[in-house]
């Protein structure tokens, strides 16, 4: 087989409707089986592994069944449809084209005998009676012309030929969004970060479809310069909000305050607030003095990263925040980061500038009693740094798909609510040396609508032409049919 | 051959009327003691005062429509007509009292959306009746009406205030087309199912579609509840009035023992008019017919009482969960979905009957099929353009919320394919030219898919996954 059979082959295969059809419940039936299967980017995978058995899993996983909308055969199936709507308007297009640009402007007697509505009124004067017609079709709103052929004067009217490309504007839009989708699948991407109040990060963490991470640096540093939440009476959450700035090369480029369906665009990088939460690092801690002279003890509180001051120009520093510590061989080690037991080592620091290492060992001894120095301190309080759960997202085949909306919602109301309608008239002969006003329409769509103002014209024709009789009857018969058809 | 069994009808008798008034009054007693299990409070023209209202009014209007399509009485539709508009009118009270009070659209949950549902539906039918003047579609959405302003009573319906996602006014654009789309939709399933019937499609084809829609129902009942022969419903708290969860998005499901069986034999017995009608067809028998018709009063009337049962059982009595210690109590409210299954099919199988004892004069006051056939197609021109909107609307909404306007969840996938059957009616419609039966088929498949997005994603696939590892 040649190259080219094959080519018509496909061709002819993919500019078929039928196949476009079929593609499309493909699509379908494995969207719905993929509702039914629990998919990894959408389910907590503890739900995955308590609701299939390690085999079903396995075999789930492997014919990709478990992230049936990212699989690359899905996409294929989703391209193919893609090709298919796009061969289908090719393939059709002459046609539509030549409806549009070469309307058949004069009914010969094949055409009218093709029509599906027509009327016949027997008329004396030729010009008059087109004349009638020109009149009675302009105050239906169409815009009649006069076109000669062959020696014959017939009449055109129109209206809304544009109509003819709604179905055009409709699959246009459909591959917009498609198109934007898949672009975003291979360019976007989405993940999230943590920032502490008043710290300022740049990397943030992806999930890919089988529940791994990985990590992505962002061409700017995000700082978060508060965050706060608002509760209603009830304590359900009412407000979340972040102050951002965003730091390119060292610059402070952009500033905003986000809320929960407010994000912060910069180039094309869309920045949500998805959370928000106590961070467990903590911004200040409160200590109790105690002189080893004895008497009252004092407060004092440390910033995480400063020192405060005591009487006699000593001060106070934290040297290292351990949220949950454990001790072996002598050292102090960390296992969570979860404030569950935590361990604080004080800086003490004379007047002459040495400082002493002073350990809290919170859940043994809340006190430096016994390490030898001028105070006993005690861990009375903390103050912890707020975060906010920043979602990050890259998305620059959304406008593919905003635009495809808009398309469609066009291509929709065109495709429905207008209609390409015409009208053609002319003179014939009856056969037995008389003179017929010949009127014929079509549509292509909405015919009973078409069809009440067919009959509307033709009875105003009637009326004029003195058909009287006919013309009432056909009047009251009109009448009715609005009615039902109403 | 339907067309012989449709002479053979007895003229409209006093006694199908009184059946029906019967069953009116029945559904009233019902939405009374609902009612008054329910503490009314605030002022007289508060919510829930205008709601129990529309209530009785749609009831009151939903029974004359009915007996319409019994007897024929022209009367009948002035007056369910005016109890519609009346209805209509308290149930604007209730949206609007609603909306002052949250100072936002009622769309936020379940309640809240039923509450608008009805309120479009109400509105599409009076339309329907005075403008086409299809005046026997009242008789099939005001029953949905009364159902769904049941189902409300039972669900919880204090104004709870917006958690911040929530908080857009893209949801609110989202949530009314989504409303107003579903509901051209359910017209549309009334149409098409009309249409089936001037286009003479036979009674027992009617018949069997019944059985099939009970079946489909009691088997997702089945498929996501039914636990070592007792029935799971979900556990309810009655002092917070919230549903017990197990983790986040997981409620525990308690134990009705036994009652898994009754539903198991309800499942069976709605499934014999189903199999005879394929038997009957196989074997060309016609009188399998008779033996089927009598397979659908006994398992109407075994529902009926599954539905007793479940109630009384609910309401007394509380149960263990194989996943949790100590006994729990629940409550209607917290299982919507078995609710609407067996409440709907009830409904569906009422139809049926009226179907079987009426045809004939059913067929005389409804529009012809043509005409049918062509409204239906219209209604779809309107929902399918709104059903585009709202899944447009939506995802913009998630992509202002969350950074992602389409991820593929259940809800979506399902719209999306809501969207392609409707998709799929208009194509075949406009290029092939289908219509008559394959489209009005093809319109009764739209519907279903509406159906399964509104309430078998919410509740049936979790239900699928809750109960795989038991």
């Amino acid at each position: 087989m040649g190259l080219k059979l094959i080519w018509n082959k496909l061709y002819q295969t993919l500019a078929a409707v039928r196949t476009g059809i079929f593609l499309i419940i493909i699509v379908g039936v494995f969207s719905a089986i993929g509702t039914v299967i629990l998919q990894r980017p959408t389910s907590e995978p503890a739900d995955i592994q308590r609701t299939y058995s390690p085999e079903t899993l396995m075999w789930l996983d492997r014919l990709g069944l478990t992230d049936i909308f990212h699989a690359w055969w899905f996409l294929l199936l989703l391209s193919l449809f893609c090709v298919c709507l796009i061969f289908v308007s090719v393939d059709h297009w002459p046609n539509v084209w030549k409806v549009y640009s070469k309307p058949v402007r004069f009914a010969e007697s094949h055409f009218r005998a093709s029509l599906p509505r027509t009327v016949k009124i027997a008329v004396t004067d030729e010009a008059g009676a087109l004349t009638l017609v020109e009149r009675v079709l302009s105050r239906f709103g169409f815009k009649p012309e006069r076109v000669t052929e062959n020696g014959a004067t017939g009449i055109y009217a129109e209206k809304q030929r544009f109509s003819v490309f709604a179905v055009y504007l409709v699959h246009l839009s459909l591959l917009c969004i498609f198109a934007g989708y898949i672009v975003d699948g291979i360019v976007g991407y989405r993940g999230n970060v943590s920032v502490p109040e008043g710290q300022a990060l740049g990397q943030i963490t992806l999930r890919d479809n089988r529940g791994g991470e990985s990590k992505k640096t962002l061409p700017f540093l995000i700082r978060c310069d508060g965050a706060g939440e608002e509760t209603y009476a009830d304590g359900s959450p009412k407000k979340w909000w972040s102050k951002l700035v965003l730091i390119e090369n060292g610059k402070e480029v952009a500033a905003k305050t986000i809320v929960v369906n407010d994000p912060f665009v910069y180039q094309g990088i869309r920045i949500y607030q998805s959370s928000m939460g106590q961070s467990s690092t903590p911004k200040t801690l409160t200590f109790a003095a105690t002189a080893a002279a004895g008497g009252e003890p004092v407060m004092v509180e440390v910033p995480l990263n400063g020192k405060a001051a005591l009487a006699d120009g000593e001060s106070l520093s934290v040297l290292r925040w351990v949220p949950d510590y454990y001790v072996q061989d002598n050292e102090v080690f960390n296992k969570s980061d979860e404030p569950e037991n935590p361990a604080v080592q004080l800086g003490l620091t004379n007047a002459k500038g040495e400082t002493k290492k002073l350990w809290i060992l919170y859940s043994k001894l809340n006190s430096t009693k016994g390490q030898d120095a001028p105070y006993e301190f005690a861990l009375k309080n903390a103050t912890w740094a707020k975060f906010t759960g920043l979602e990050v997202s890259h998305q620059p085949g959304q406008f593919g798909v905003w635009i495809g909306v808009v398309l469609m919602a066009f291509g929709l109301v065109i495709a429905f609510y207008t209609q390409h309608s015409r009208i053609w008239a002319t003179v014939i002969e009856d056969g037995k040396g008389g003179k017929l006003l010949w009127m014929g329409g079509t549509t292509n769509k909405n015919r009973d609508r078409f069809q009440a103002k067919f009959e509307l014209i033709k009875t105003a024709l009637q009326e004029q032409l003195g058909d009287g009789a006919a013309a009432k009857a056909k009047q009251k018969n009109s009448k009715e049919k609005t009615l039902t058809q109403a | 051959m339907s067309e012989a069994r449709v002479e053979q009808q007895r003229p409209a008798s006093g006694a199908a009327l009184l059946v029906l008034v019967g069953l009116g009054i029945a559904f009233a007693l019902l939405v009374a003691l609902l009612a008054a299990a329910k503490t009314h409070s605030g002022p007289i023209y508060g919510e829930a005062n205008m709601l129990y209202a529309a209530l009785v009014l749609y009831t009151g209007a939903a029974t004359l429509y009915m007996g319409y399509g019994v007897t024929g009485i022209e009367r009948y539709v002035s007056a369910a007509s005016l109890l519609t508009v009346l209805g209509f009118i308290a149930n604007t009270a209730a949206v609007a009292h609603r909306w002052s009070v949250a100072g936002r659209p009622p769309f936020s949950n379940m309640y809240e959306m039923l509450l608008s549902f009805v309120w479009t539906l109400a509105l599409l039918t009076l339309i329907a009746e005075r403008v086409y003047k299809v005046k026997i579609i009242g008789s099939i959405t005001m029953p949905i009406t009364v159902v769904s302003v049941i189902l409300m009573q039972l669900l919880p319906s204090d104004v709870r205030p917006l958690v911040p996602a929530l908080q857009s006014t893209w949801l609110q654009v989202h949530v009314t087309l989504a409303m107003l789309s579903y509901a051209a939709c359910a017209v549309s399933f009334a149409l098409a199912m009309m249409f089936l019937i001037q286009d003479n499609m036979k009674t027992e084809s009617f018949q069997a579609l019944t059985s099939a829609g009970m079946v489909a129902i009691y088997a997702s009942i089945l498929l996501t509840r039914f636990h070592a022969g007792a029935l799971g419903v979900t556990a309810y708290d009655m002092e917070s009035k919230s549903e017990v969860m197990v983790s986040r998005g997981h409620p525990l499901f308690i134990q009705i023992p036994d009652l898994g069986w009754l539903y198991l034999l309800v499942l069976l017995s709605a499934l014999v008019p189903l199999a005879l009608y394929i038997v009957g067809q196989i074997k060309k028998d016609a009188s399998l017919f008779d033996v089927a018709s009598k397979g659908m009063f006994i398992t109407l009337m075994l529902q009926a009482a599954g539905l007793a049962i479940f109630v009384a059982r609910v309401k007394n009595g509380q149960y263990g969960a194989p996943e949790a210690d100590g006994l729990y109590s629940t409550a209607l409210p917290a299982n919507p979905f078995l609710l609407a299954g067996m409440v709907g099919s009830i409904v569906a199988g009422l139809l049926y009957l009226l179907l079987l004892w009426r045809r004939e004069g059913l067929q005389r006051m409804m529009p012809s099929a043509d005409d049918l056939d062509r409204v239906t197609y219209k209604i779809i021109c309107i929902a399918f353009p709104l059903l585009t909107l709202m899944i447009a609307a939506g995802a913009y909404w998630a992509n202002q919320a969350w950074g992602s306007y389409w991820s593929w969840d259940p809800k979506e996938t399902w719209a999306a394919i809501t969207w392609l059957v409707y998709a799929g009616y208009l194509h075949m419609r406009i290029t092939r030219g289908w219509k008559g039966r394959r489209a009005a088929w093809f319109a009764i498949l739209g519907f279903a898919v509406v159906i399964f997005t509104f309430f078998g994603v919410t509740y049936l696939l979790p239900g699928l996954h809750a109960y795989a590892a038991g």
